[in-house]
């Protein structure tokens, strides 16, 4: 079994819908994301086109972060998913640099200490933000503790109101992921690098 | 026309990446450990004992604090152990401790011991993979591609060096460093051996970096002509190898304390800026590489 993603880029319309519903689920305080849609401008005028871009952590088959991760807190879970044990980051941020992606994030001191709504917390964020670590690298967990409740779909792919975001098991050939990838021609981002992600484009 | 793919920072637009996490703290850690296991190798090949210490306390308090300074959670710092067998950071930290301990062993024992002589083999050993390893380090990144080049660790290799050397002649000078003869009298023409070799190295280096595609171009961009050039050409390269190397030629180590001293600093002052500017210019390739745009 192996975990991933396809991004539909044609039907991806930059609402952001995702991004807000990762936040939700993994309770991220301001400007912690583990997940979120850019804006590409590509050509020139009056031939001008415009594509939003979700990113999100590609859980490498190949994984850059876990091979330079000096204490073993990335690692790798038989179903594909790289995941960070928070208690033994030391926040070196080998992982940050490493990542090609550029898709890991450090919590620097006092991120979890402070919620959107000036300096008292939410009970939301209260609850929410005790799951957090200061000082450590964090990044998107493709819902892990929702796979380990049997739910085997993300939050962001749930939440995609034009279905651009499809997860499933990549090595199921039945897959709705692996039909895509066979039909579509999926493509893996930074593929030159050899890291084998596990989230395919489509384009 | 405008630039095709743009640098860009937080915003939510595709495009290269700064890398922002490493800078000036892991700067320093890296020019303190080159500058400190250099001078400790040419002490343990001078046979300079206080040349030994102030190499080792050099890497512990400036490298080491350096480090402990820059981590997220810094008394998880021996966690940082765990995985020699892949990570860089790990094998850096063993090498810093076997050079610790071996290094302050060896100042303790007899030169006549049967234990020196290995001891001081073994601890420059040490001494060398924590002068170079930060090279492989940045190396094995595949993310930045001017990082990614051969050129690194042979770079960390001859900066080490000429630190070393540079801080046996200052020490030399200063009275602190008693030399041989045949010794003291090689050094100088080491030191501007050193220079024209790490001249010759950044410029192999950059010119390796114009052919790292399209991240790496925009990389040497922002060294060569975007907002780090008056630094990388001023202080990297004018102060750091061109003024140092014009200075040990034409005055040198002949020239007095206070000439060394300039030269000295003017050395280590390149020496720290060529590192914190190569961090400062690492950028990421945008993440949908392939598309045409």
């Amino acid at each position: 079994m192996r975990y991933g993603m396809v991004v539909d880029l044609k039907r991806c319309v930059g609402c952001q819908a995702c991004t807000v519903a990762c936040k939700s689920e993994n309770g991220n305080g301001p400007g912690i994301m583990y997940t979120k849609v850019l804006d590409q401008v590509s050509g020139e005028y009056p031939n001008v086109r415009k594509q939003f871009v979700p990113v999100l952590c590609n859980h490498c088959k190949n994984a850059p972060c876990q091979r330079v991760c000096p204490t073993g807190a990335t690692y790798k879970r038989e179903d594909g998913l790289v995941l960070v044990d928070h208690d033994k980051c030391m926040g070196c941020r080998a992982c940050y640099v490493a990542c090609p992606y550029n898709n890991r994030i450090f919590l620097k001191r006092g991120k979890t200490k402070s919620g959107y709504y000036g300096k008292e917390m939410t009970p939301y964020e209260k609850v929410k933000y005790a799951e957090h670590q200061d000082g450590i690298v964090e990044k998107c967990k493709f819902c892990a503790h929702r796979i380990d409740e049997g739910i085997t779909e993300t939050s962001c792919s749930q939440t995609c109101p034009a279905d651009a975001r499809i997860f499933g098991d990549l090595d199921d050939p039945e897959s709705k992921v692996s039909r895509l990838i066979r039909s579509r021609g999926g493509r893996q981002p930074l593929c030159e690098d050899d890291t084998d992600p596990s989230v395919y484009y489509l384009d | 026309m405008g630039r095709a793919i743009p640098l860009v920072e937080k915003e939510f637009v595709s495009g290269f990446r700064q890398q922002t996490e490493w800078a000036w703290l892991i700067a320093s850690a890296f020019f303190f450990g080159k500058v400190g296991s250099g001078l400790f190798i040419m002490s343990v090949v001078l046979d300079s004992r206080l040349g030994m210490l102030v190499g080792l306390l050099i890497v512990l308090v400036g490298k080491g604090g350096a480090h402990f300074l820059y981590l997220g959670r810094p008394w998880r710092f021996w966690r940082g152990m765990a995985r020699p067998n892949s990570a860089w950071i790990a094998r850096g930290i063993w090498a810093m401790s076997f050079m610790m301990a071996a290094g302050f062993l060896l100042l303790l024992l007899p030169m006549s011991s049967a234990l020196y002589m290995p001891l001081a083999v073994f601890a420059s050993i040490c001494a060398f993979v924590v002068a170079v390893y930060d090279g492989f380090l940045l190396t094995s990144s595949p993310a930045i591609p001017i990082w990614n080049s051969a050129l690194m660790p042979v770079l960390c290799m001859f900066y080490s060096f000429l630190g070393g050397t540079t801080m046996v002649l200052f020490m030399k000078h200063m009275g602190f460093m008693q030399l041989d003869e045949k010794f003291a009298a090689f050094l100088p023409t080491l030191e501007i051996g050193l220079l024209v070799a790490n001249l010759l190295i950044v410029l192999m280096f950059l010119m390796g970096s114009i052919n790292t595609g399209s991240a790496g171009r925009e990389s040497f961009d922002l060294l060569v002509k975007g907002p780090y050039a008056l630094p990388f050409f001023s202080l990297a390269i004018g102060v750091g190898l061109v003024f140092t190397l014009l200075m040990s030629v034409f005055g040198g180590a002949h020239a007095g304390a206070g000439t060394v001293a300039l030269i000295t600093v003017a050395d280590l002052v390149g020496h720290f800026f060529i590192f914190f500017l190569l961090l400062k210019i690492g950028v990421f390739k945008p993440v949908l590489g392939f598309l045409k745009i």
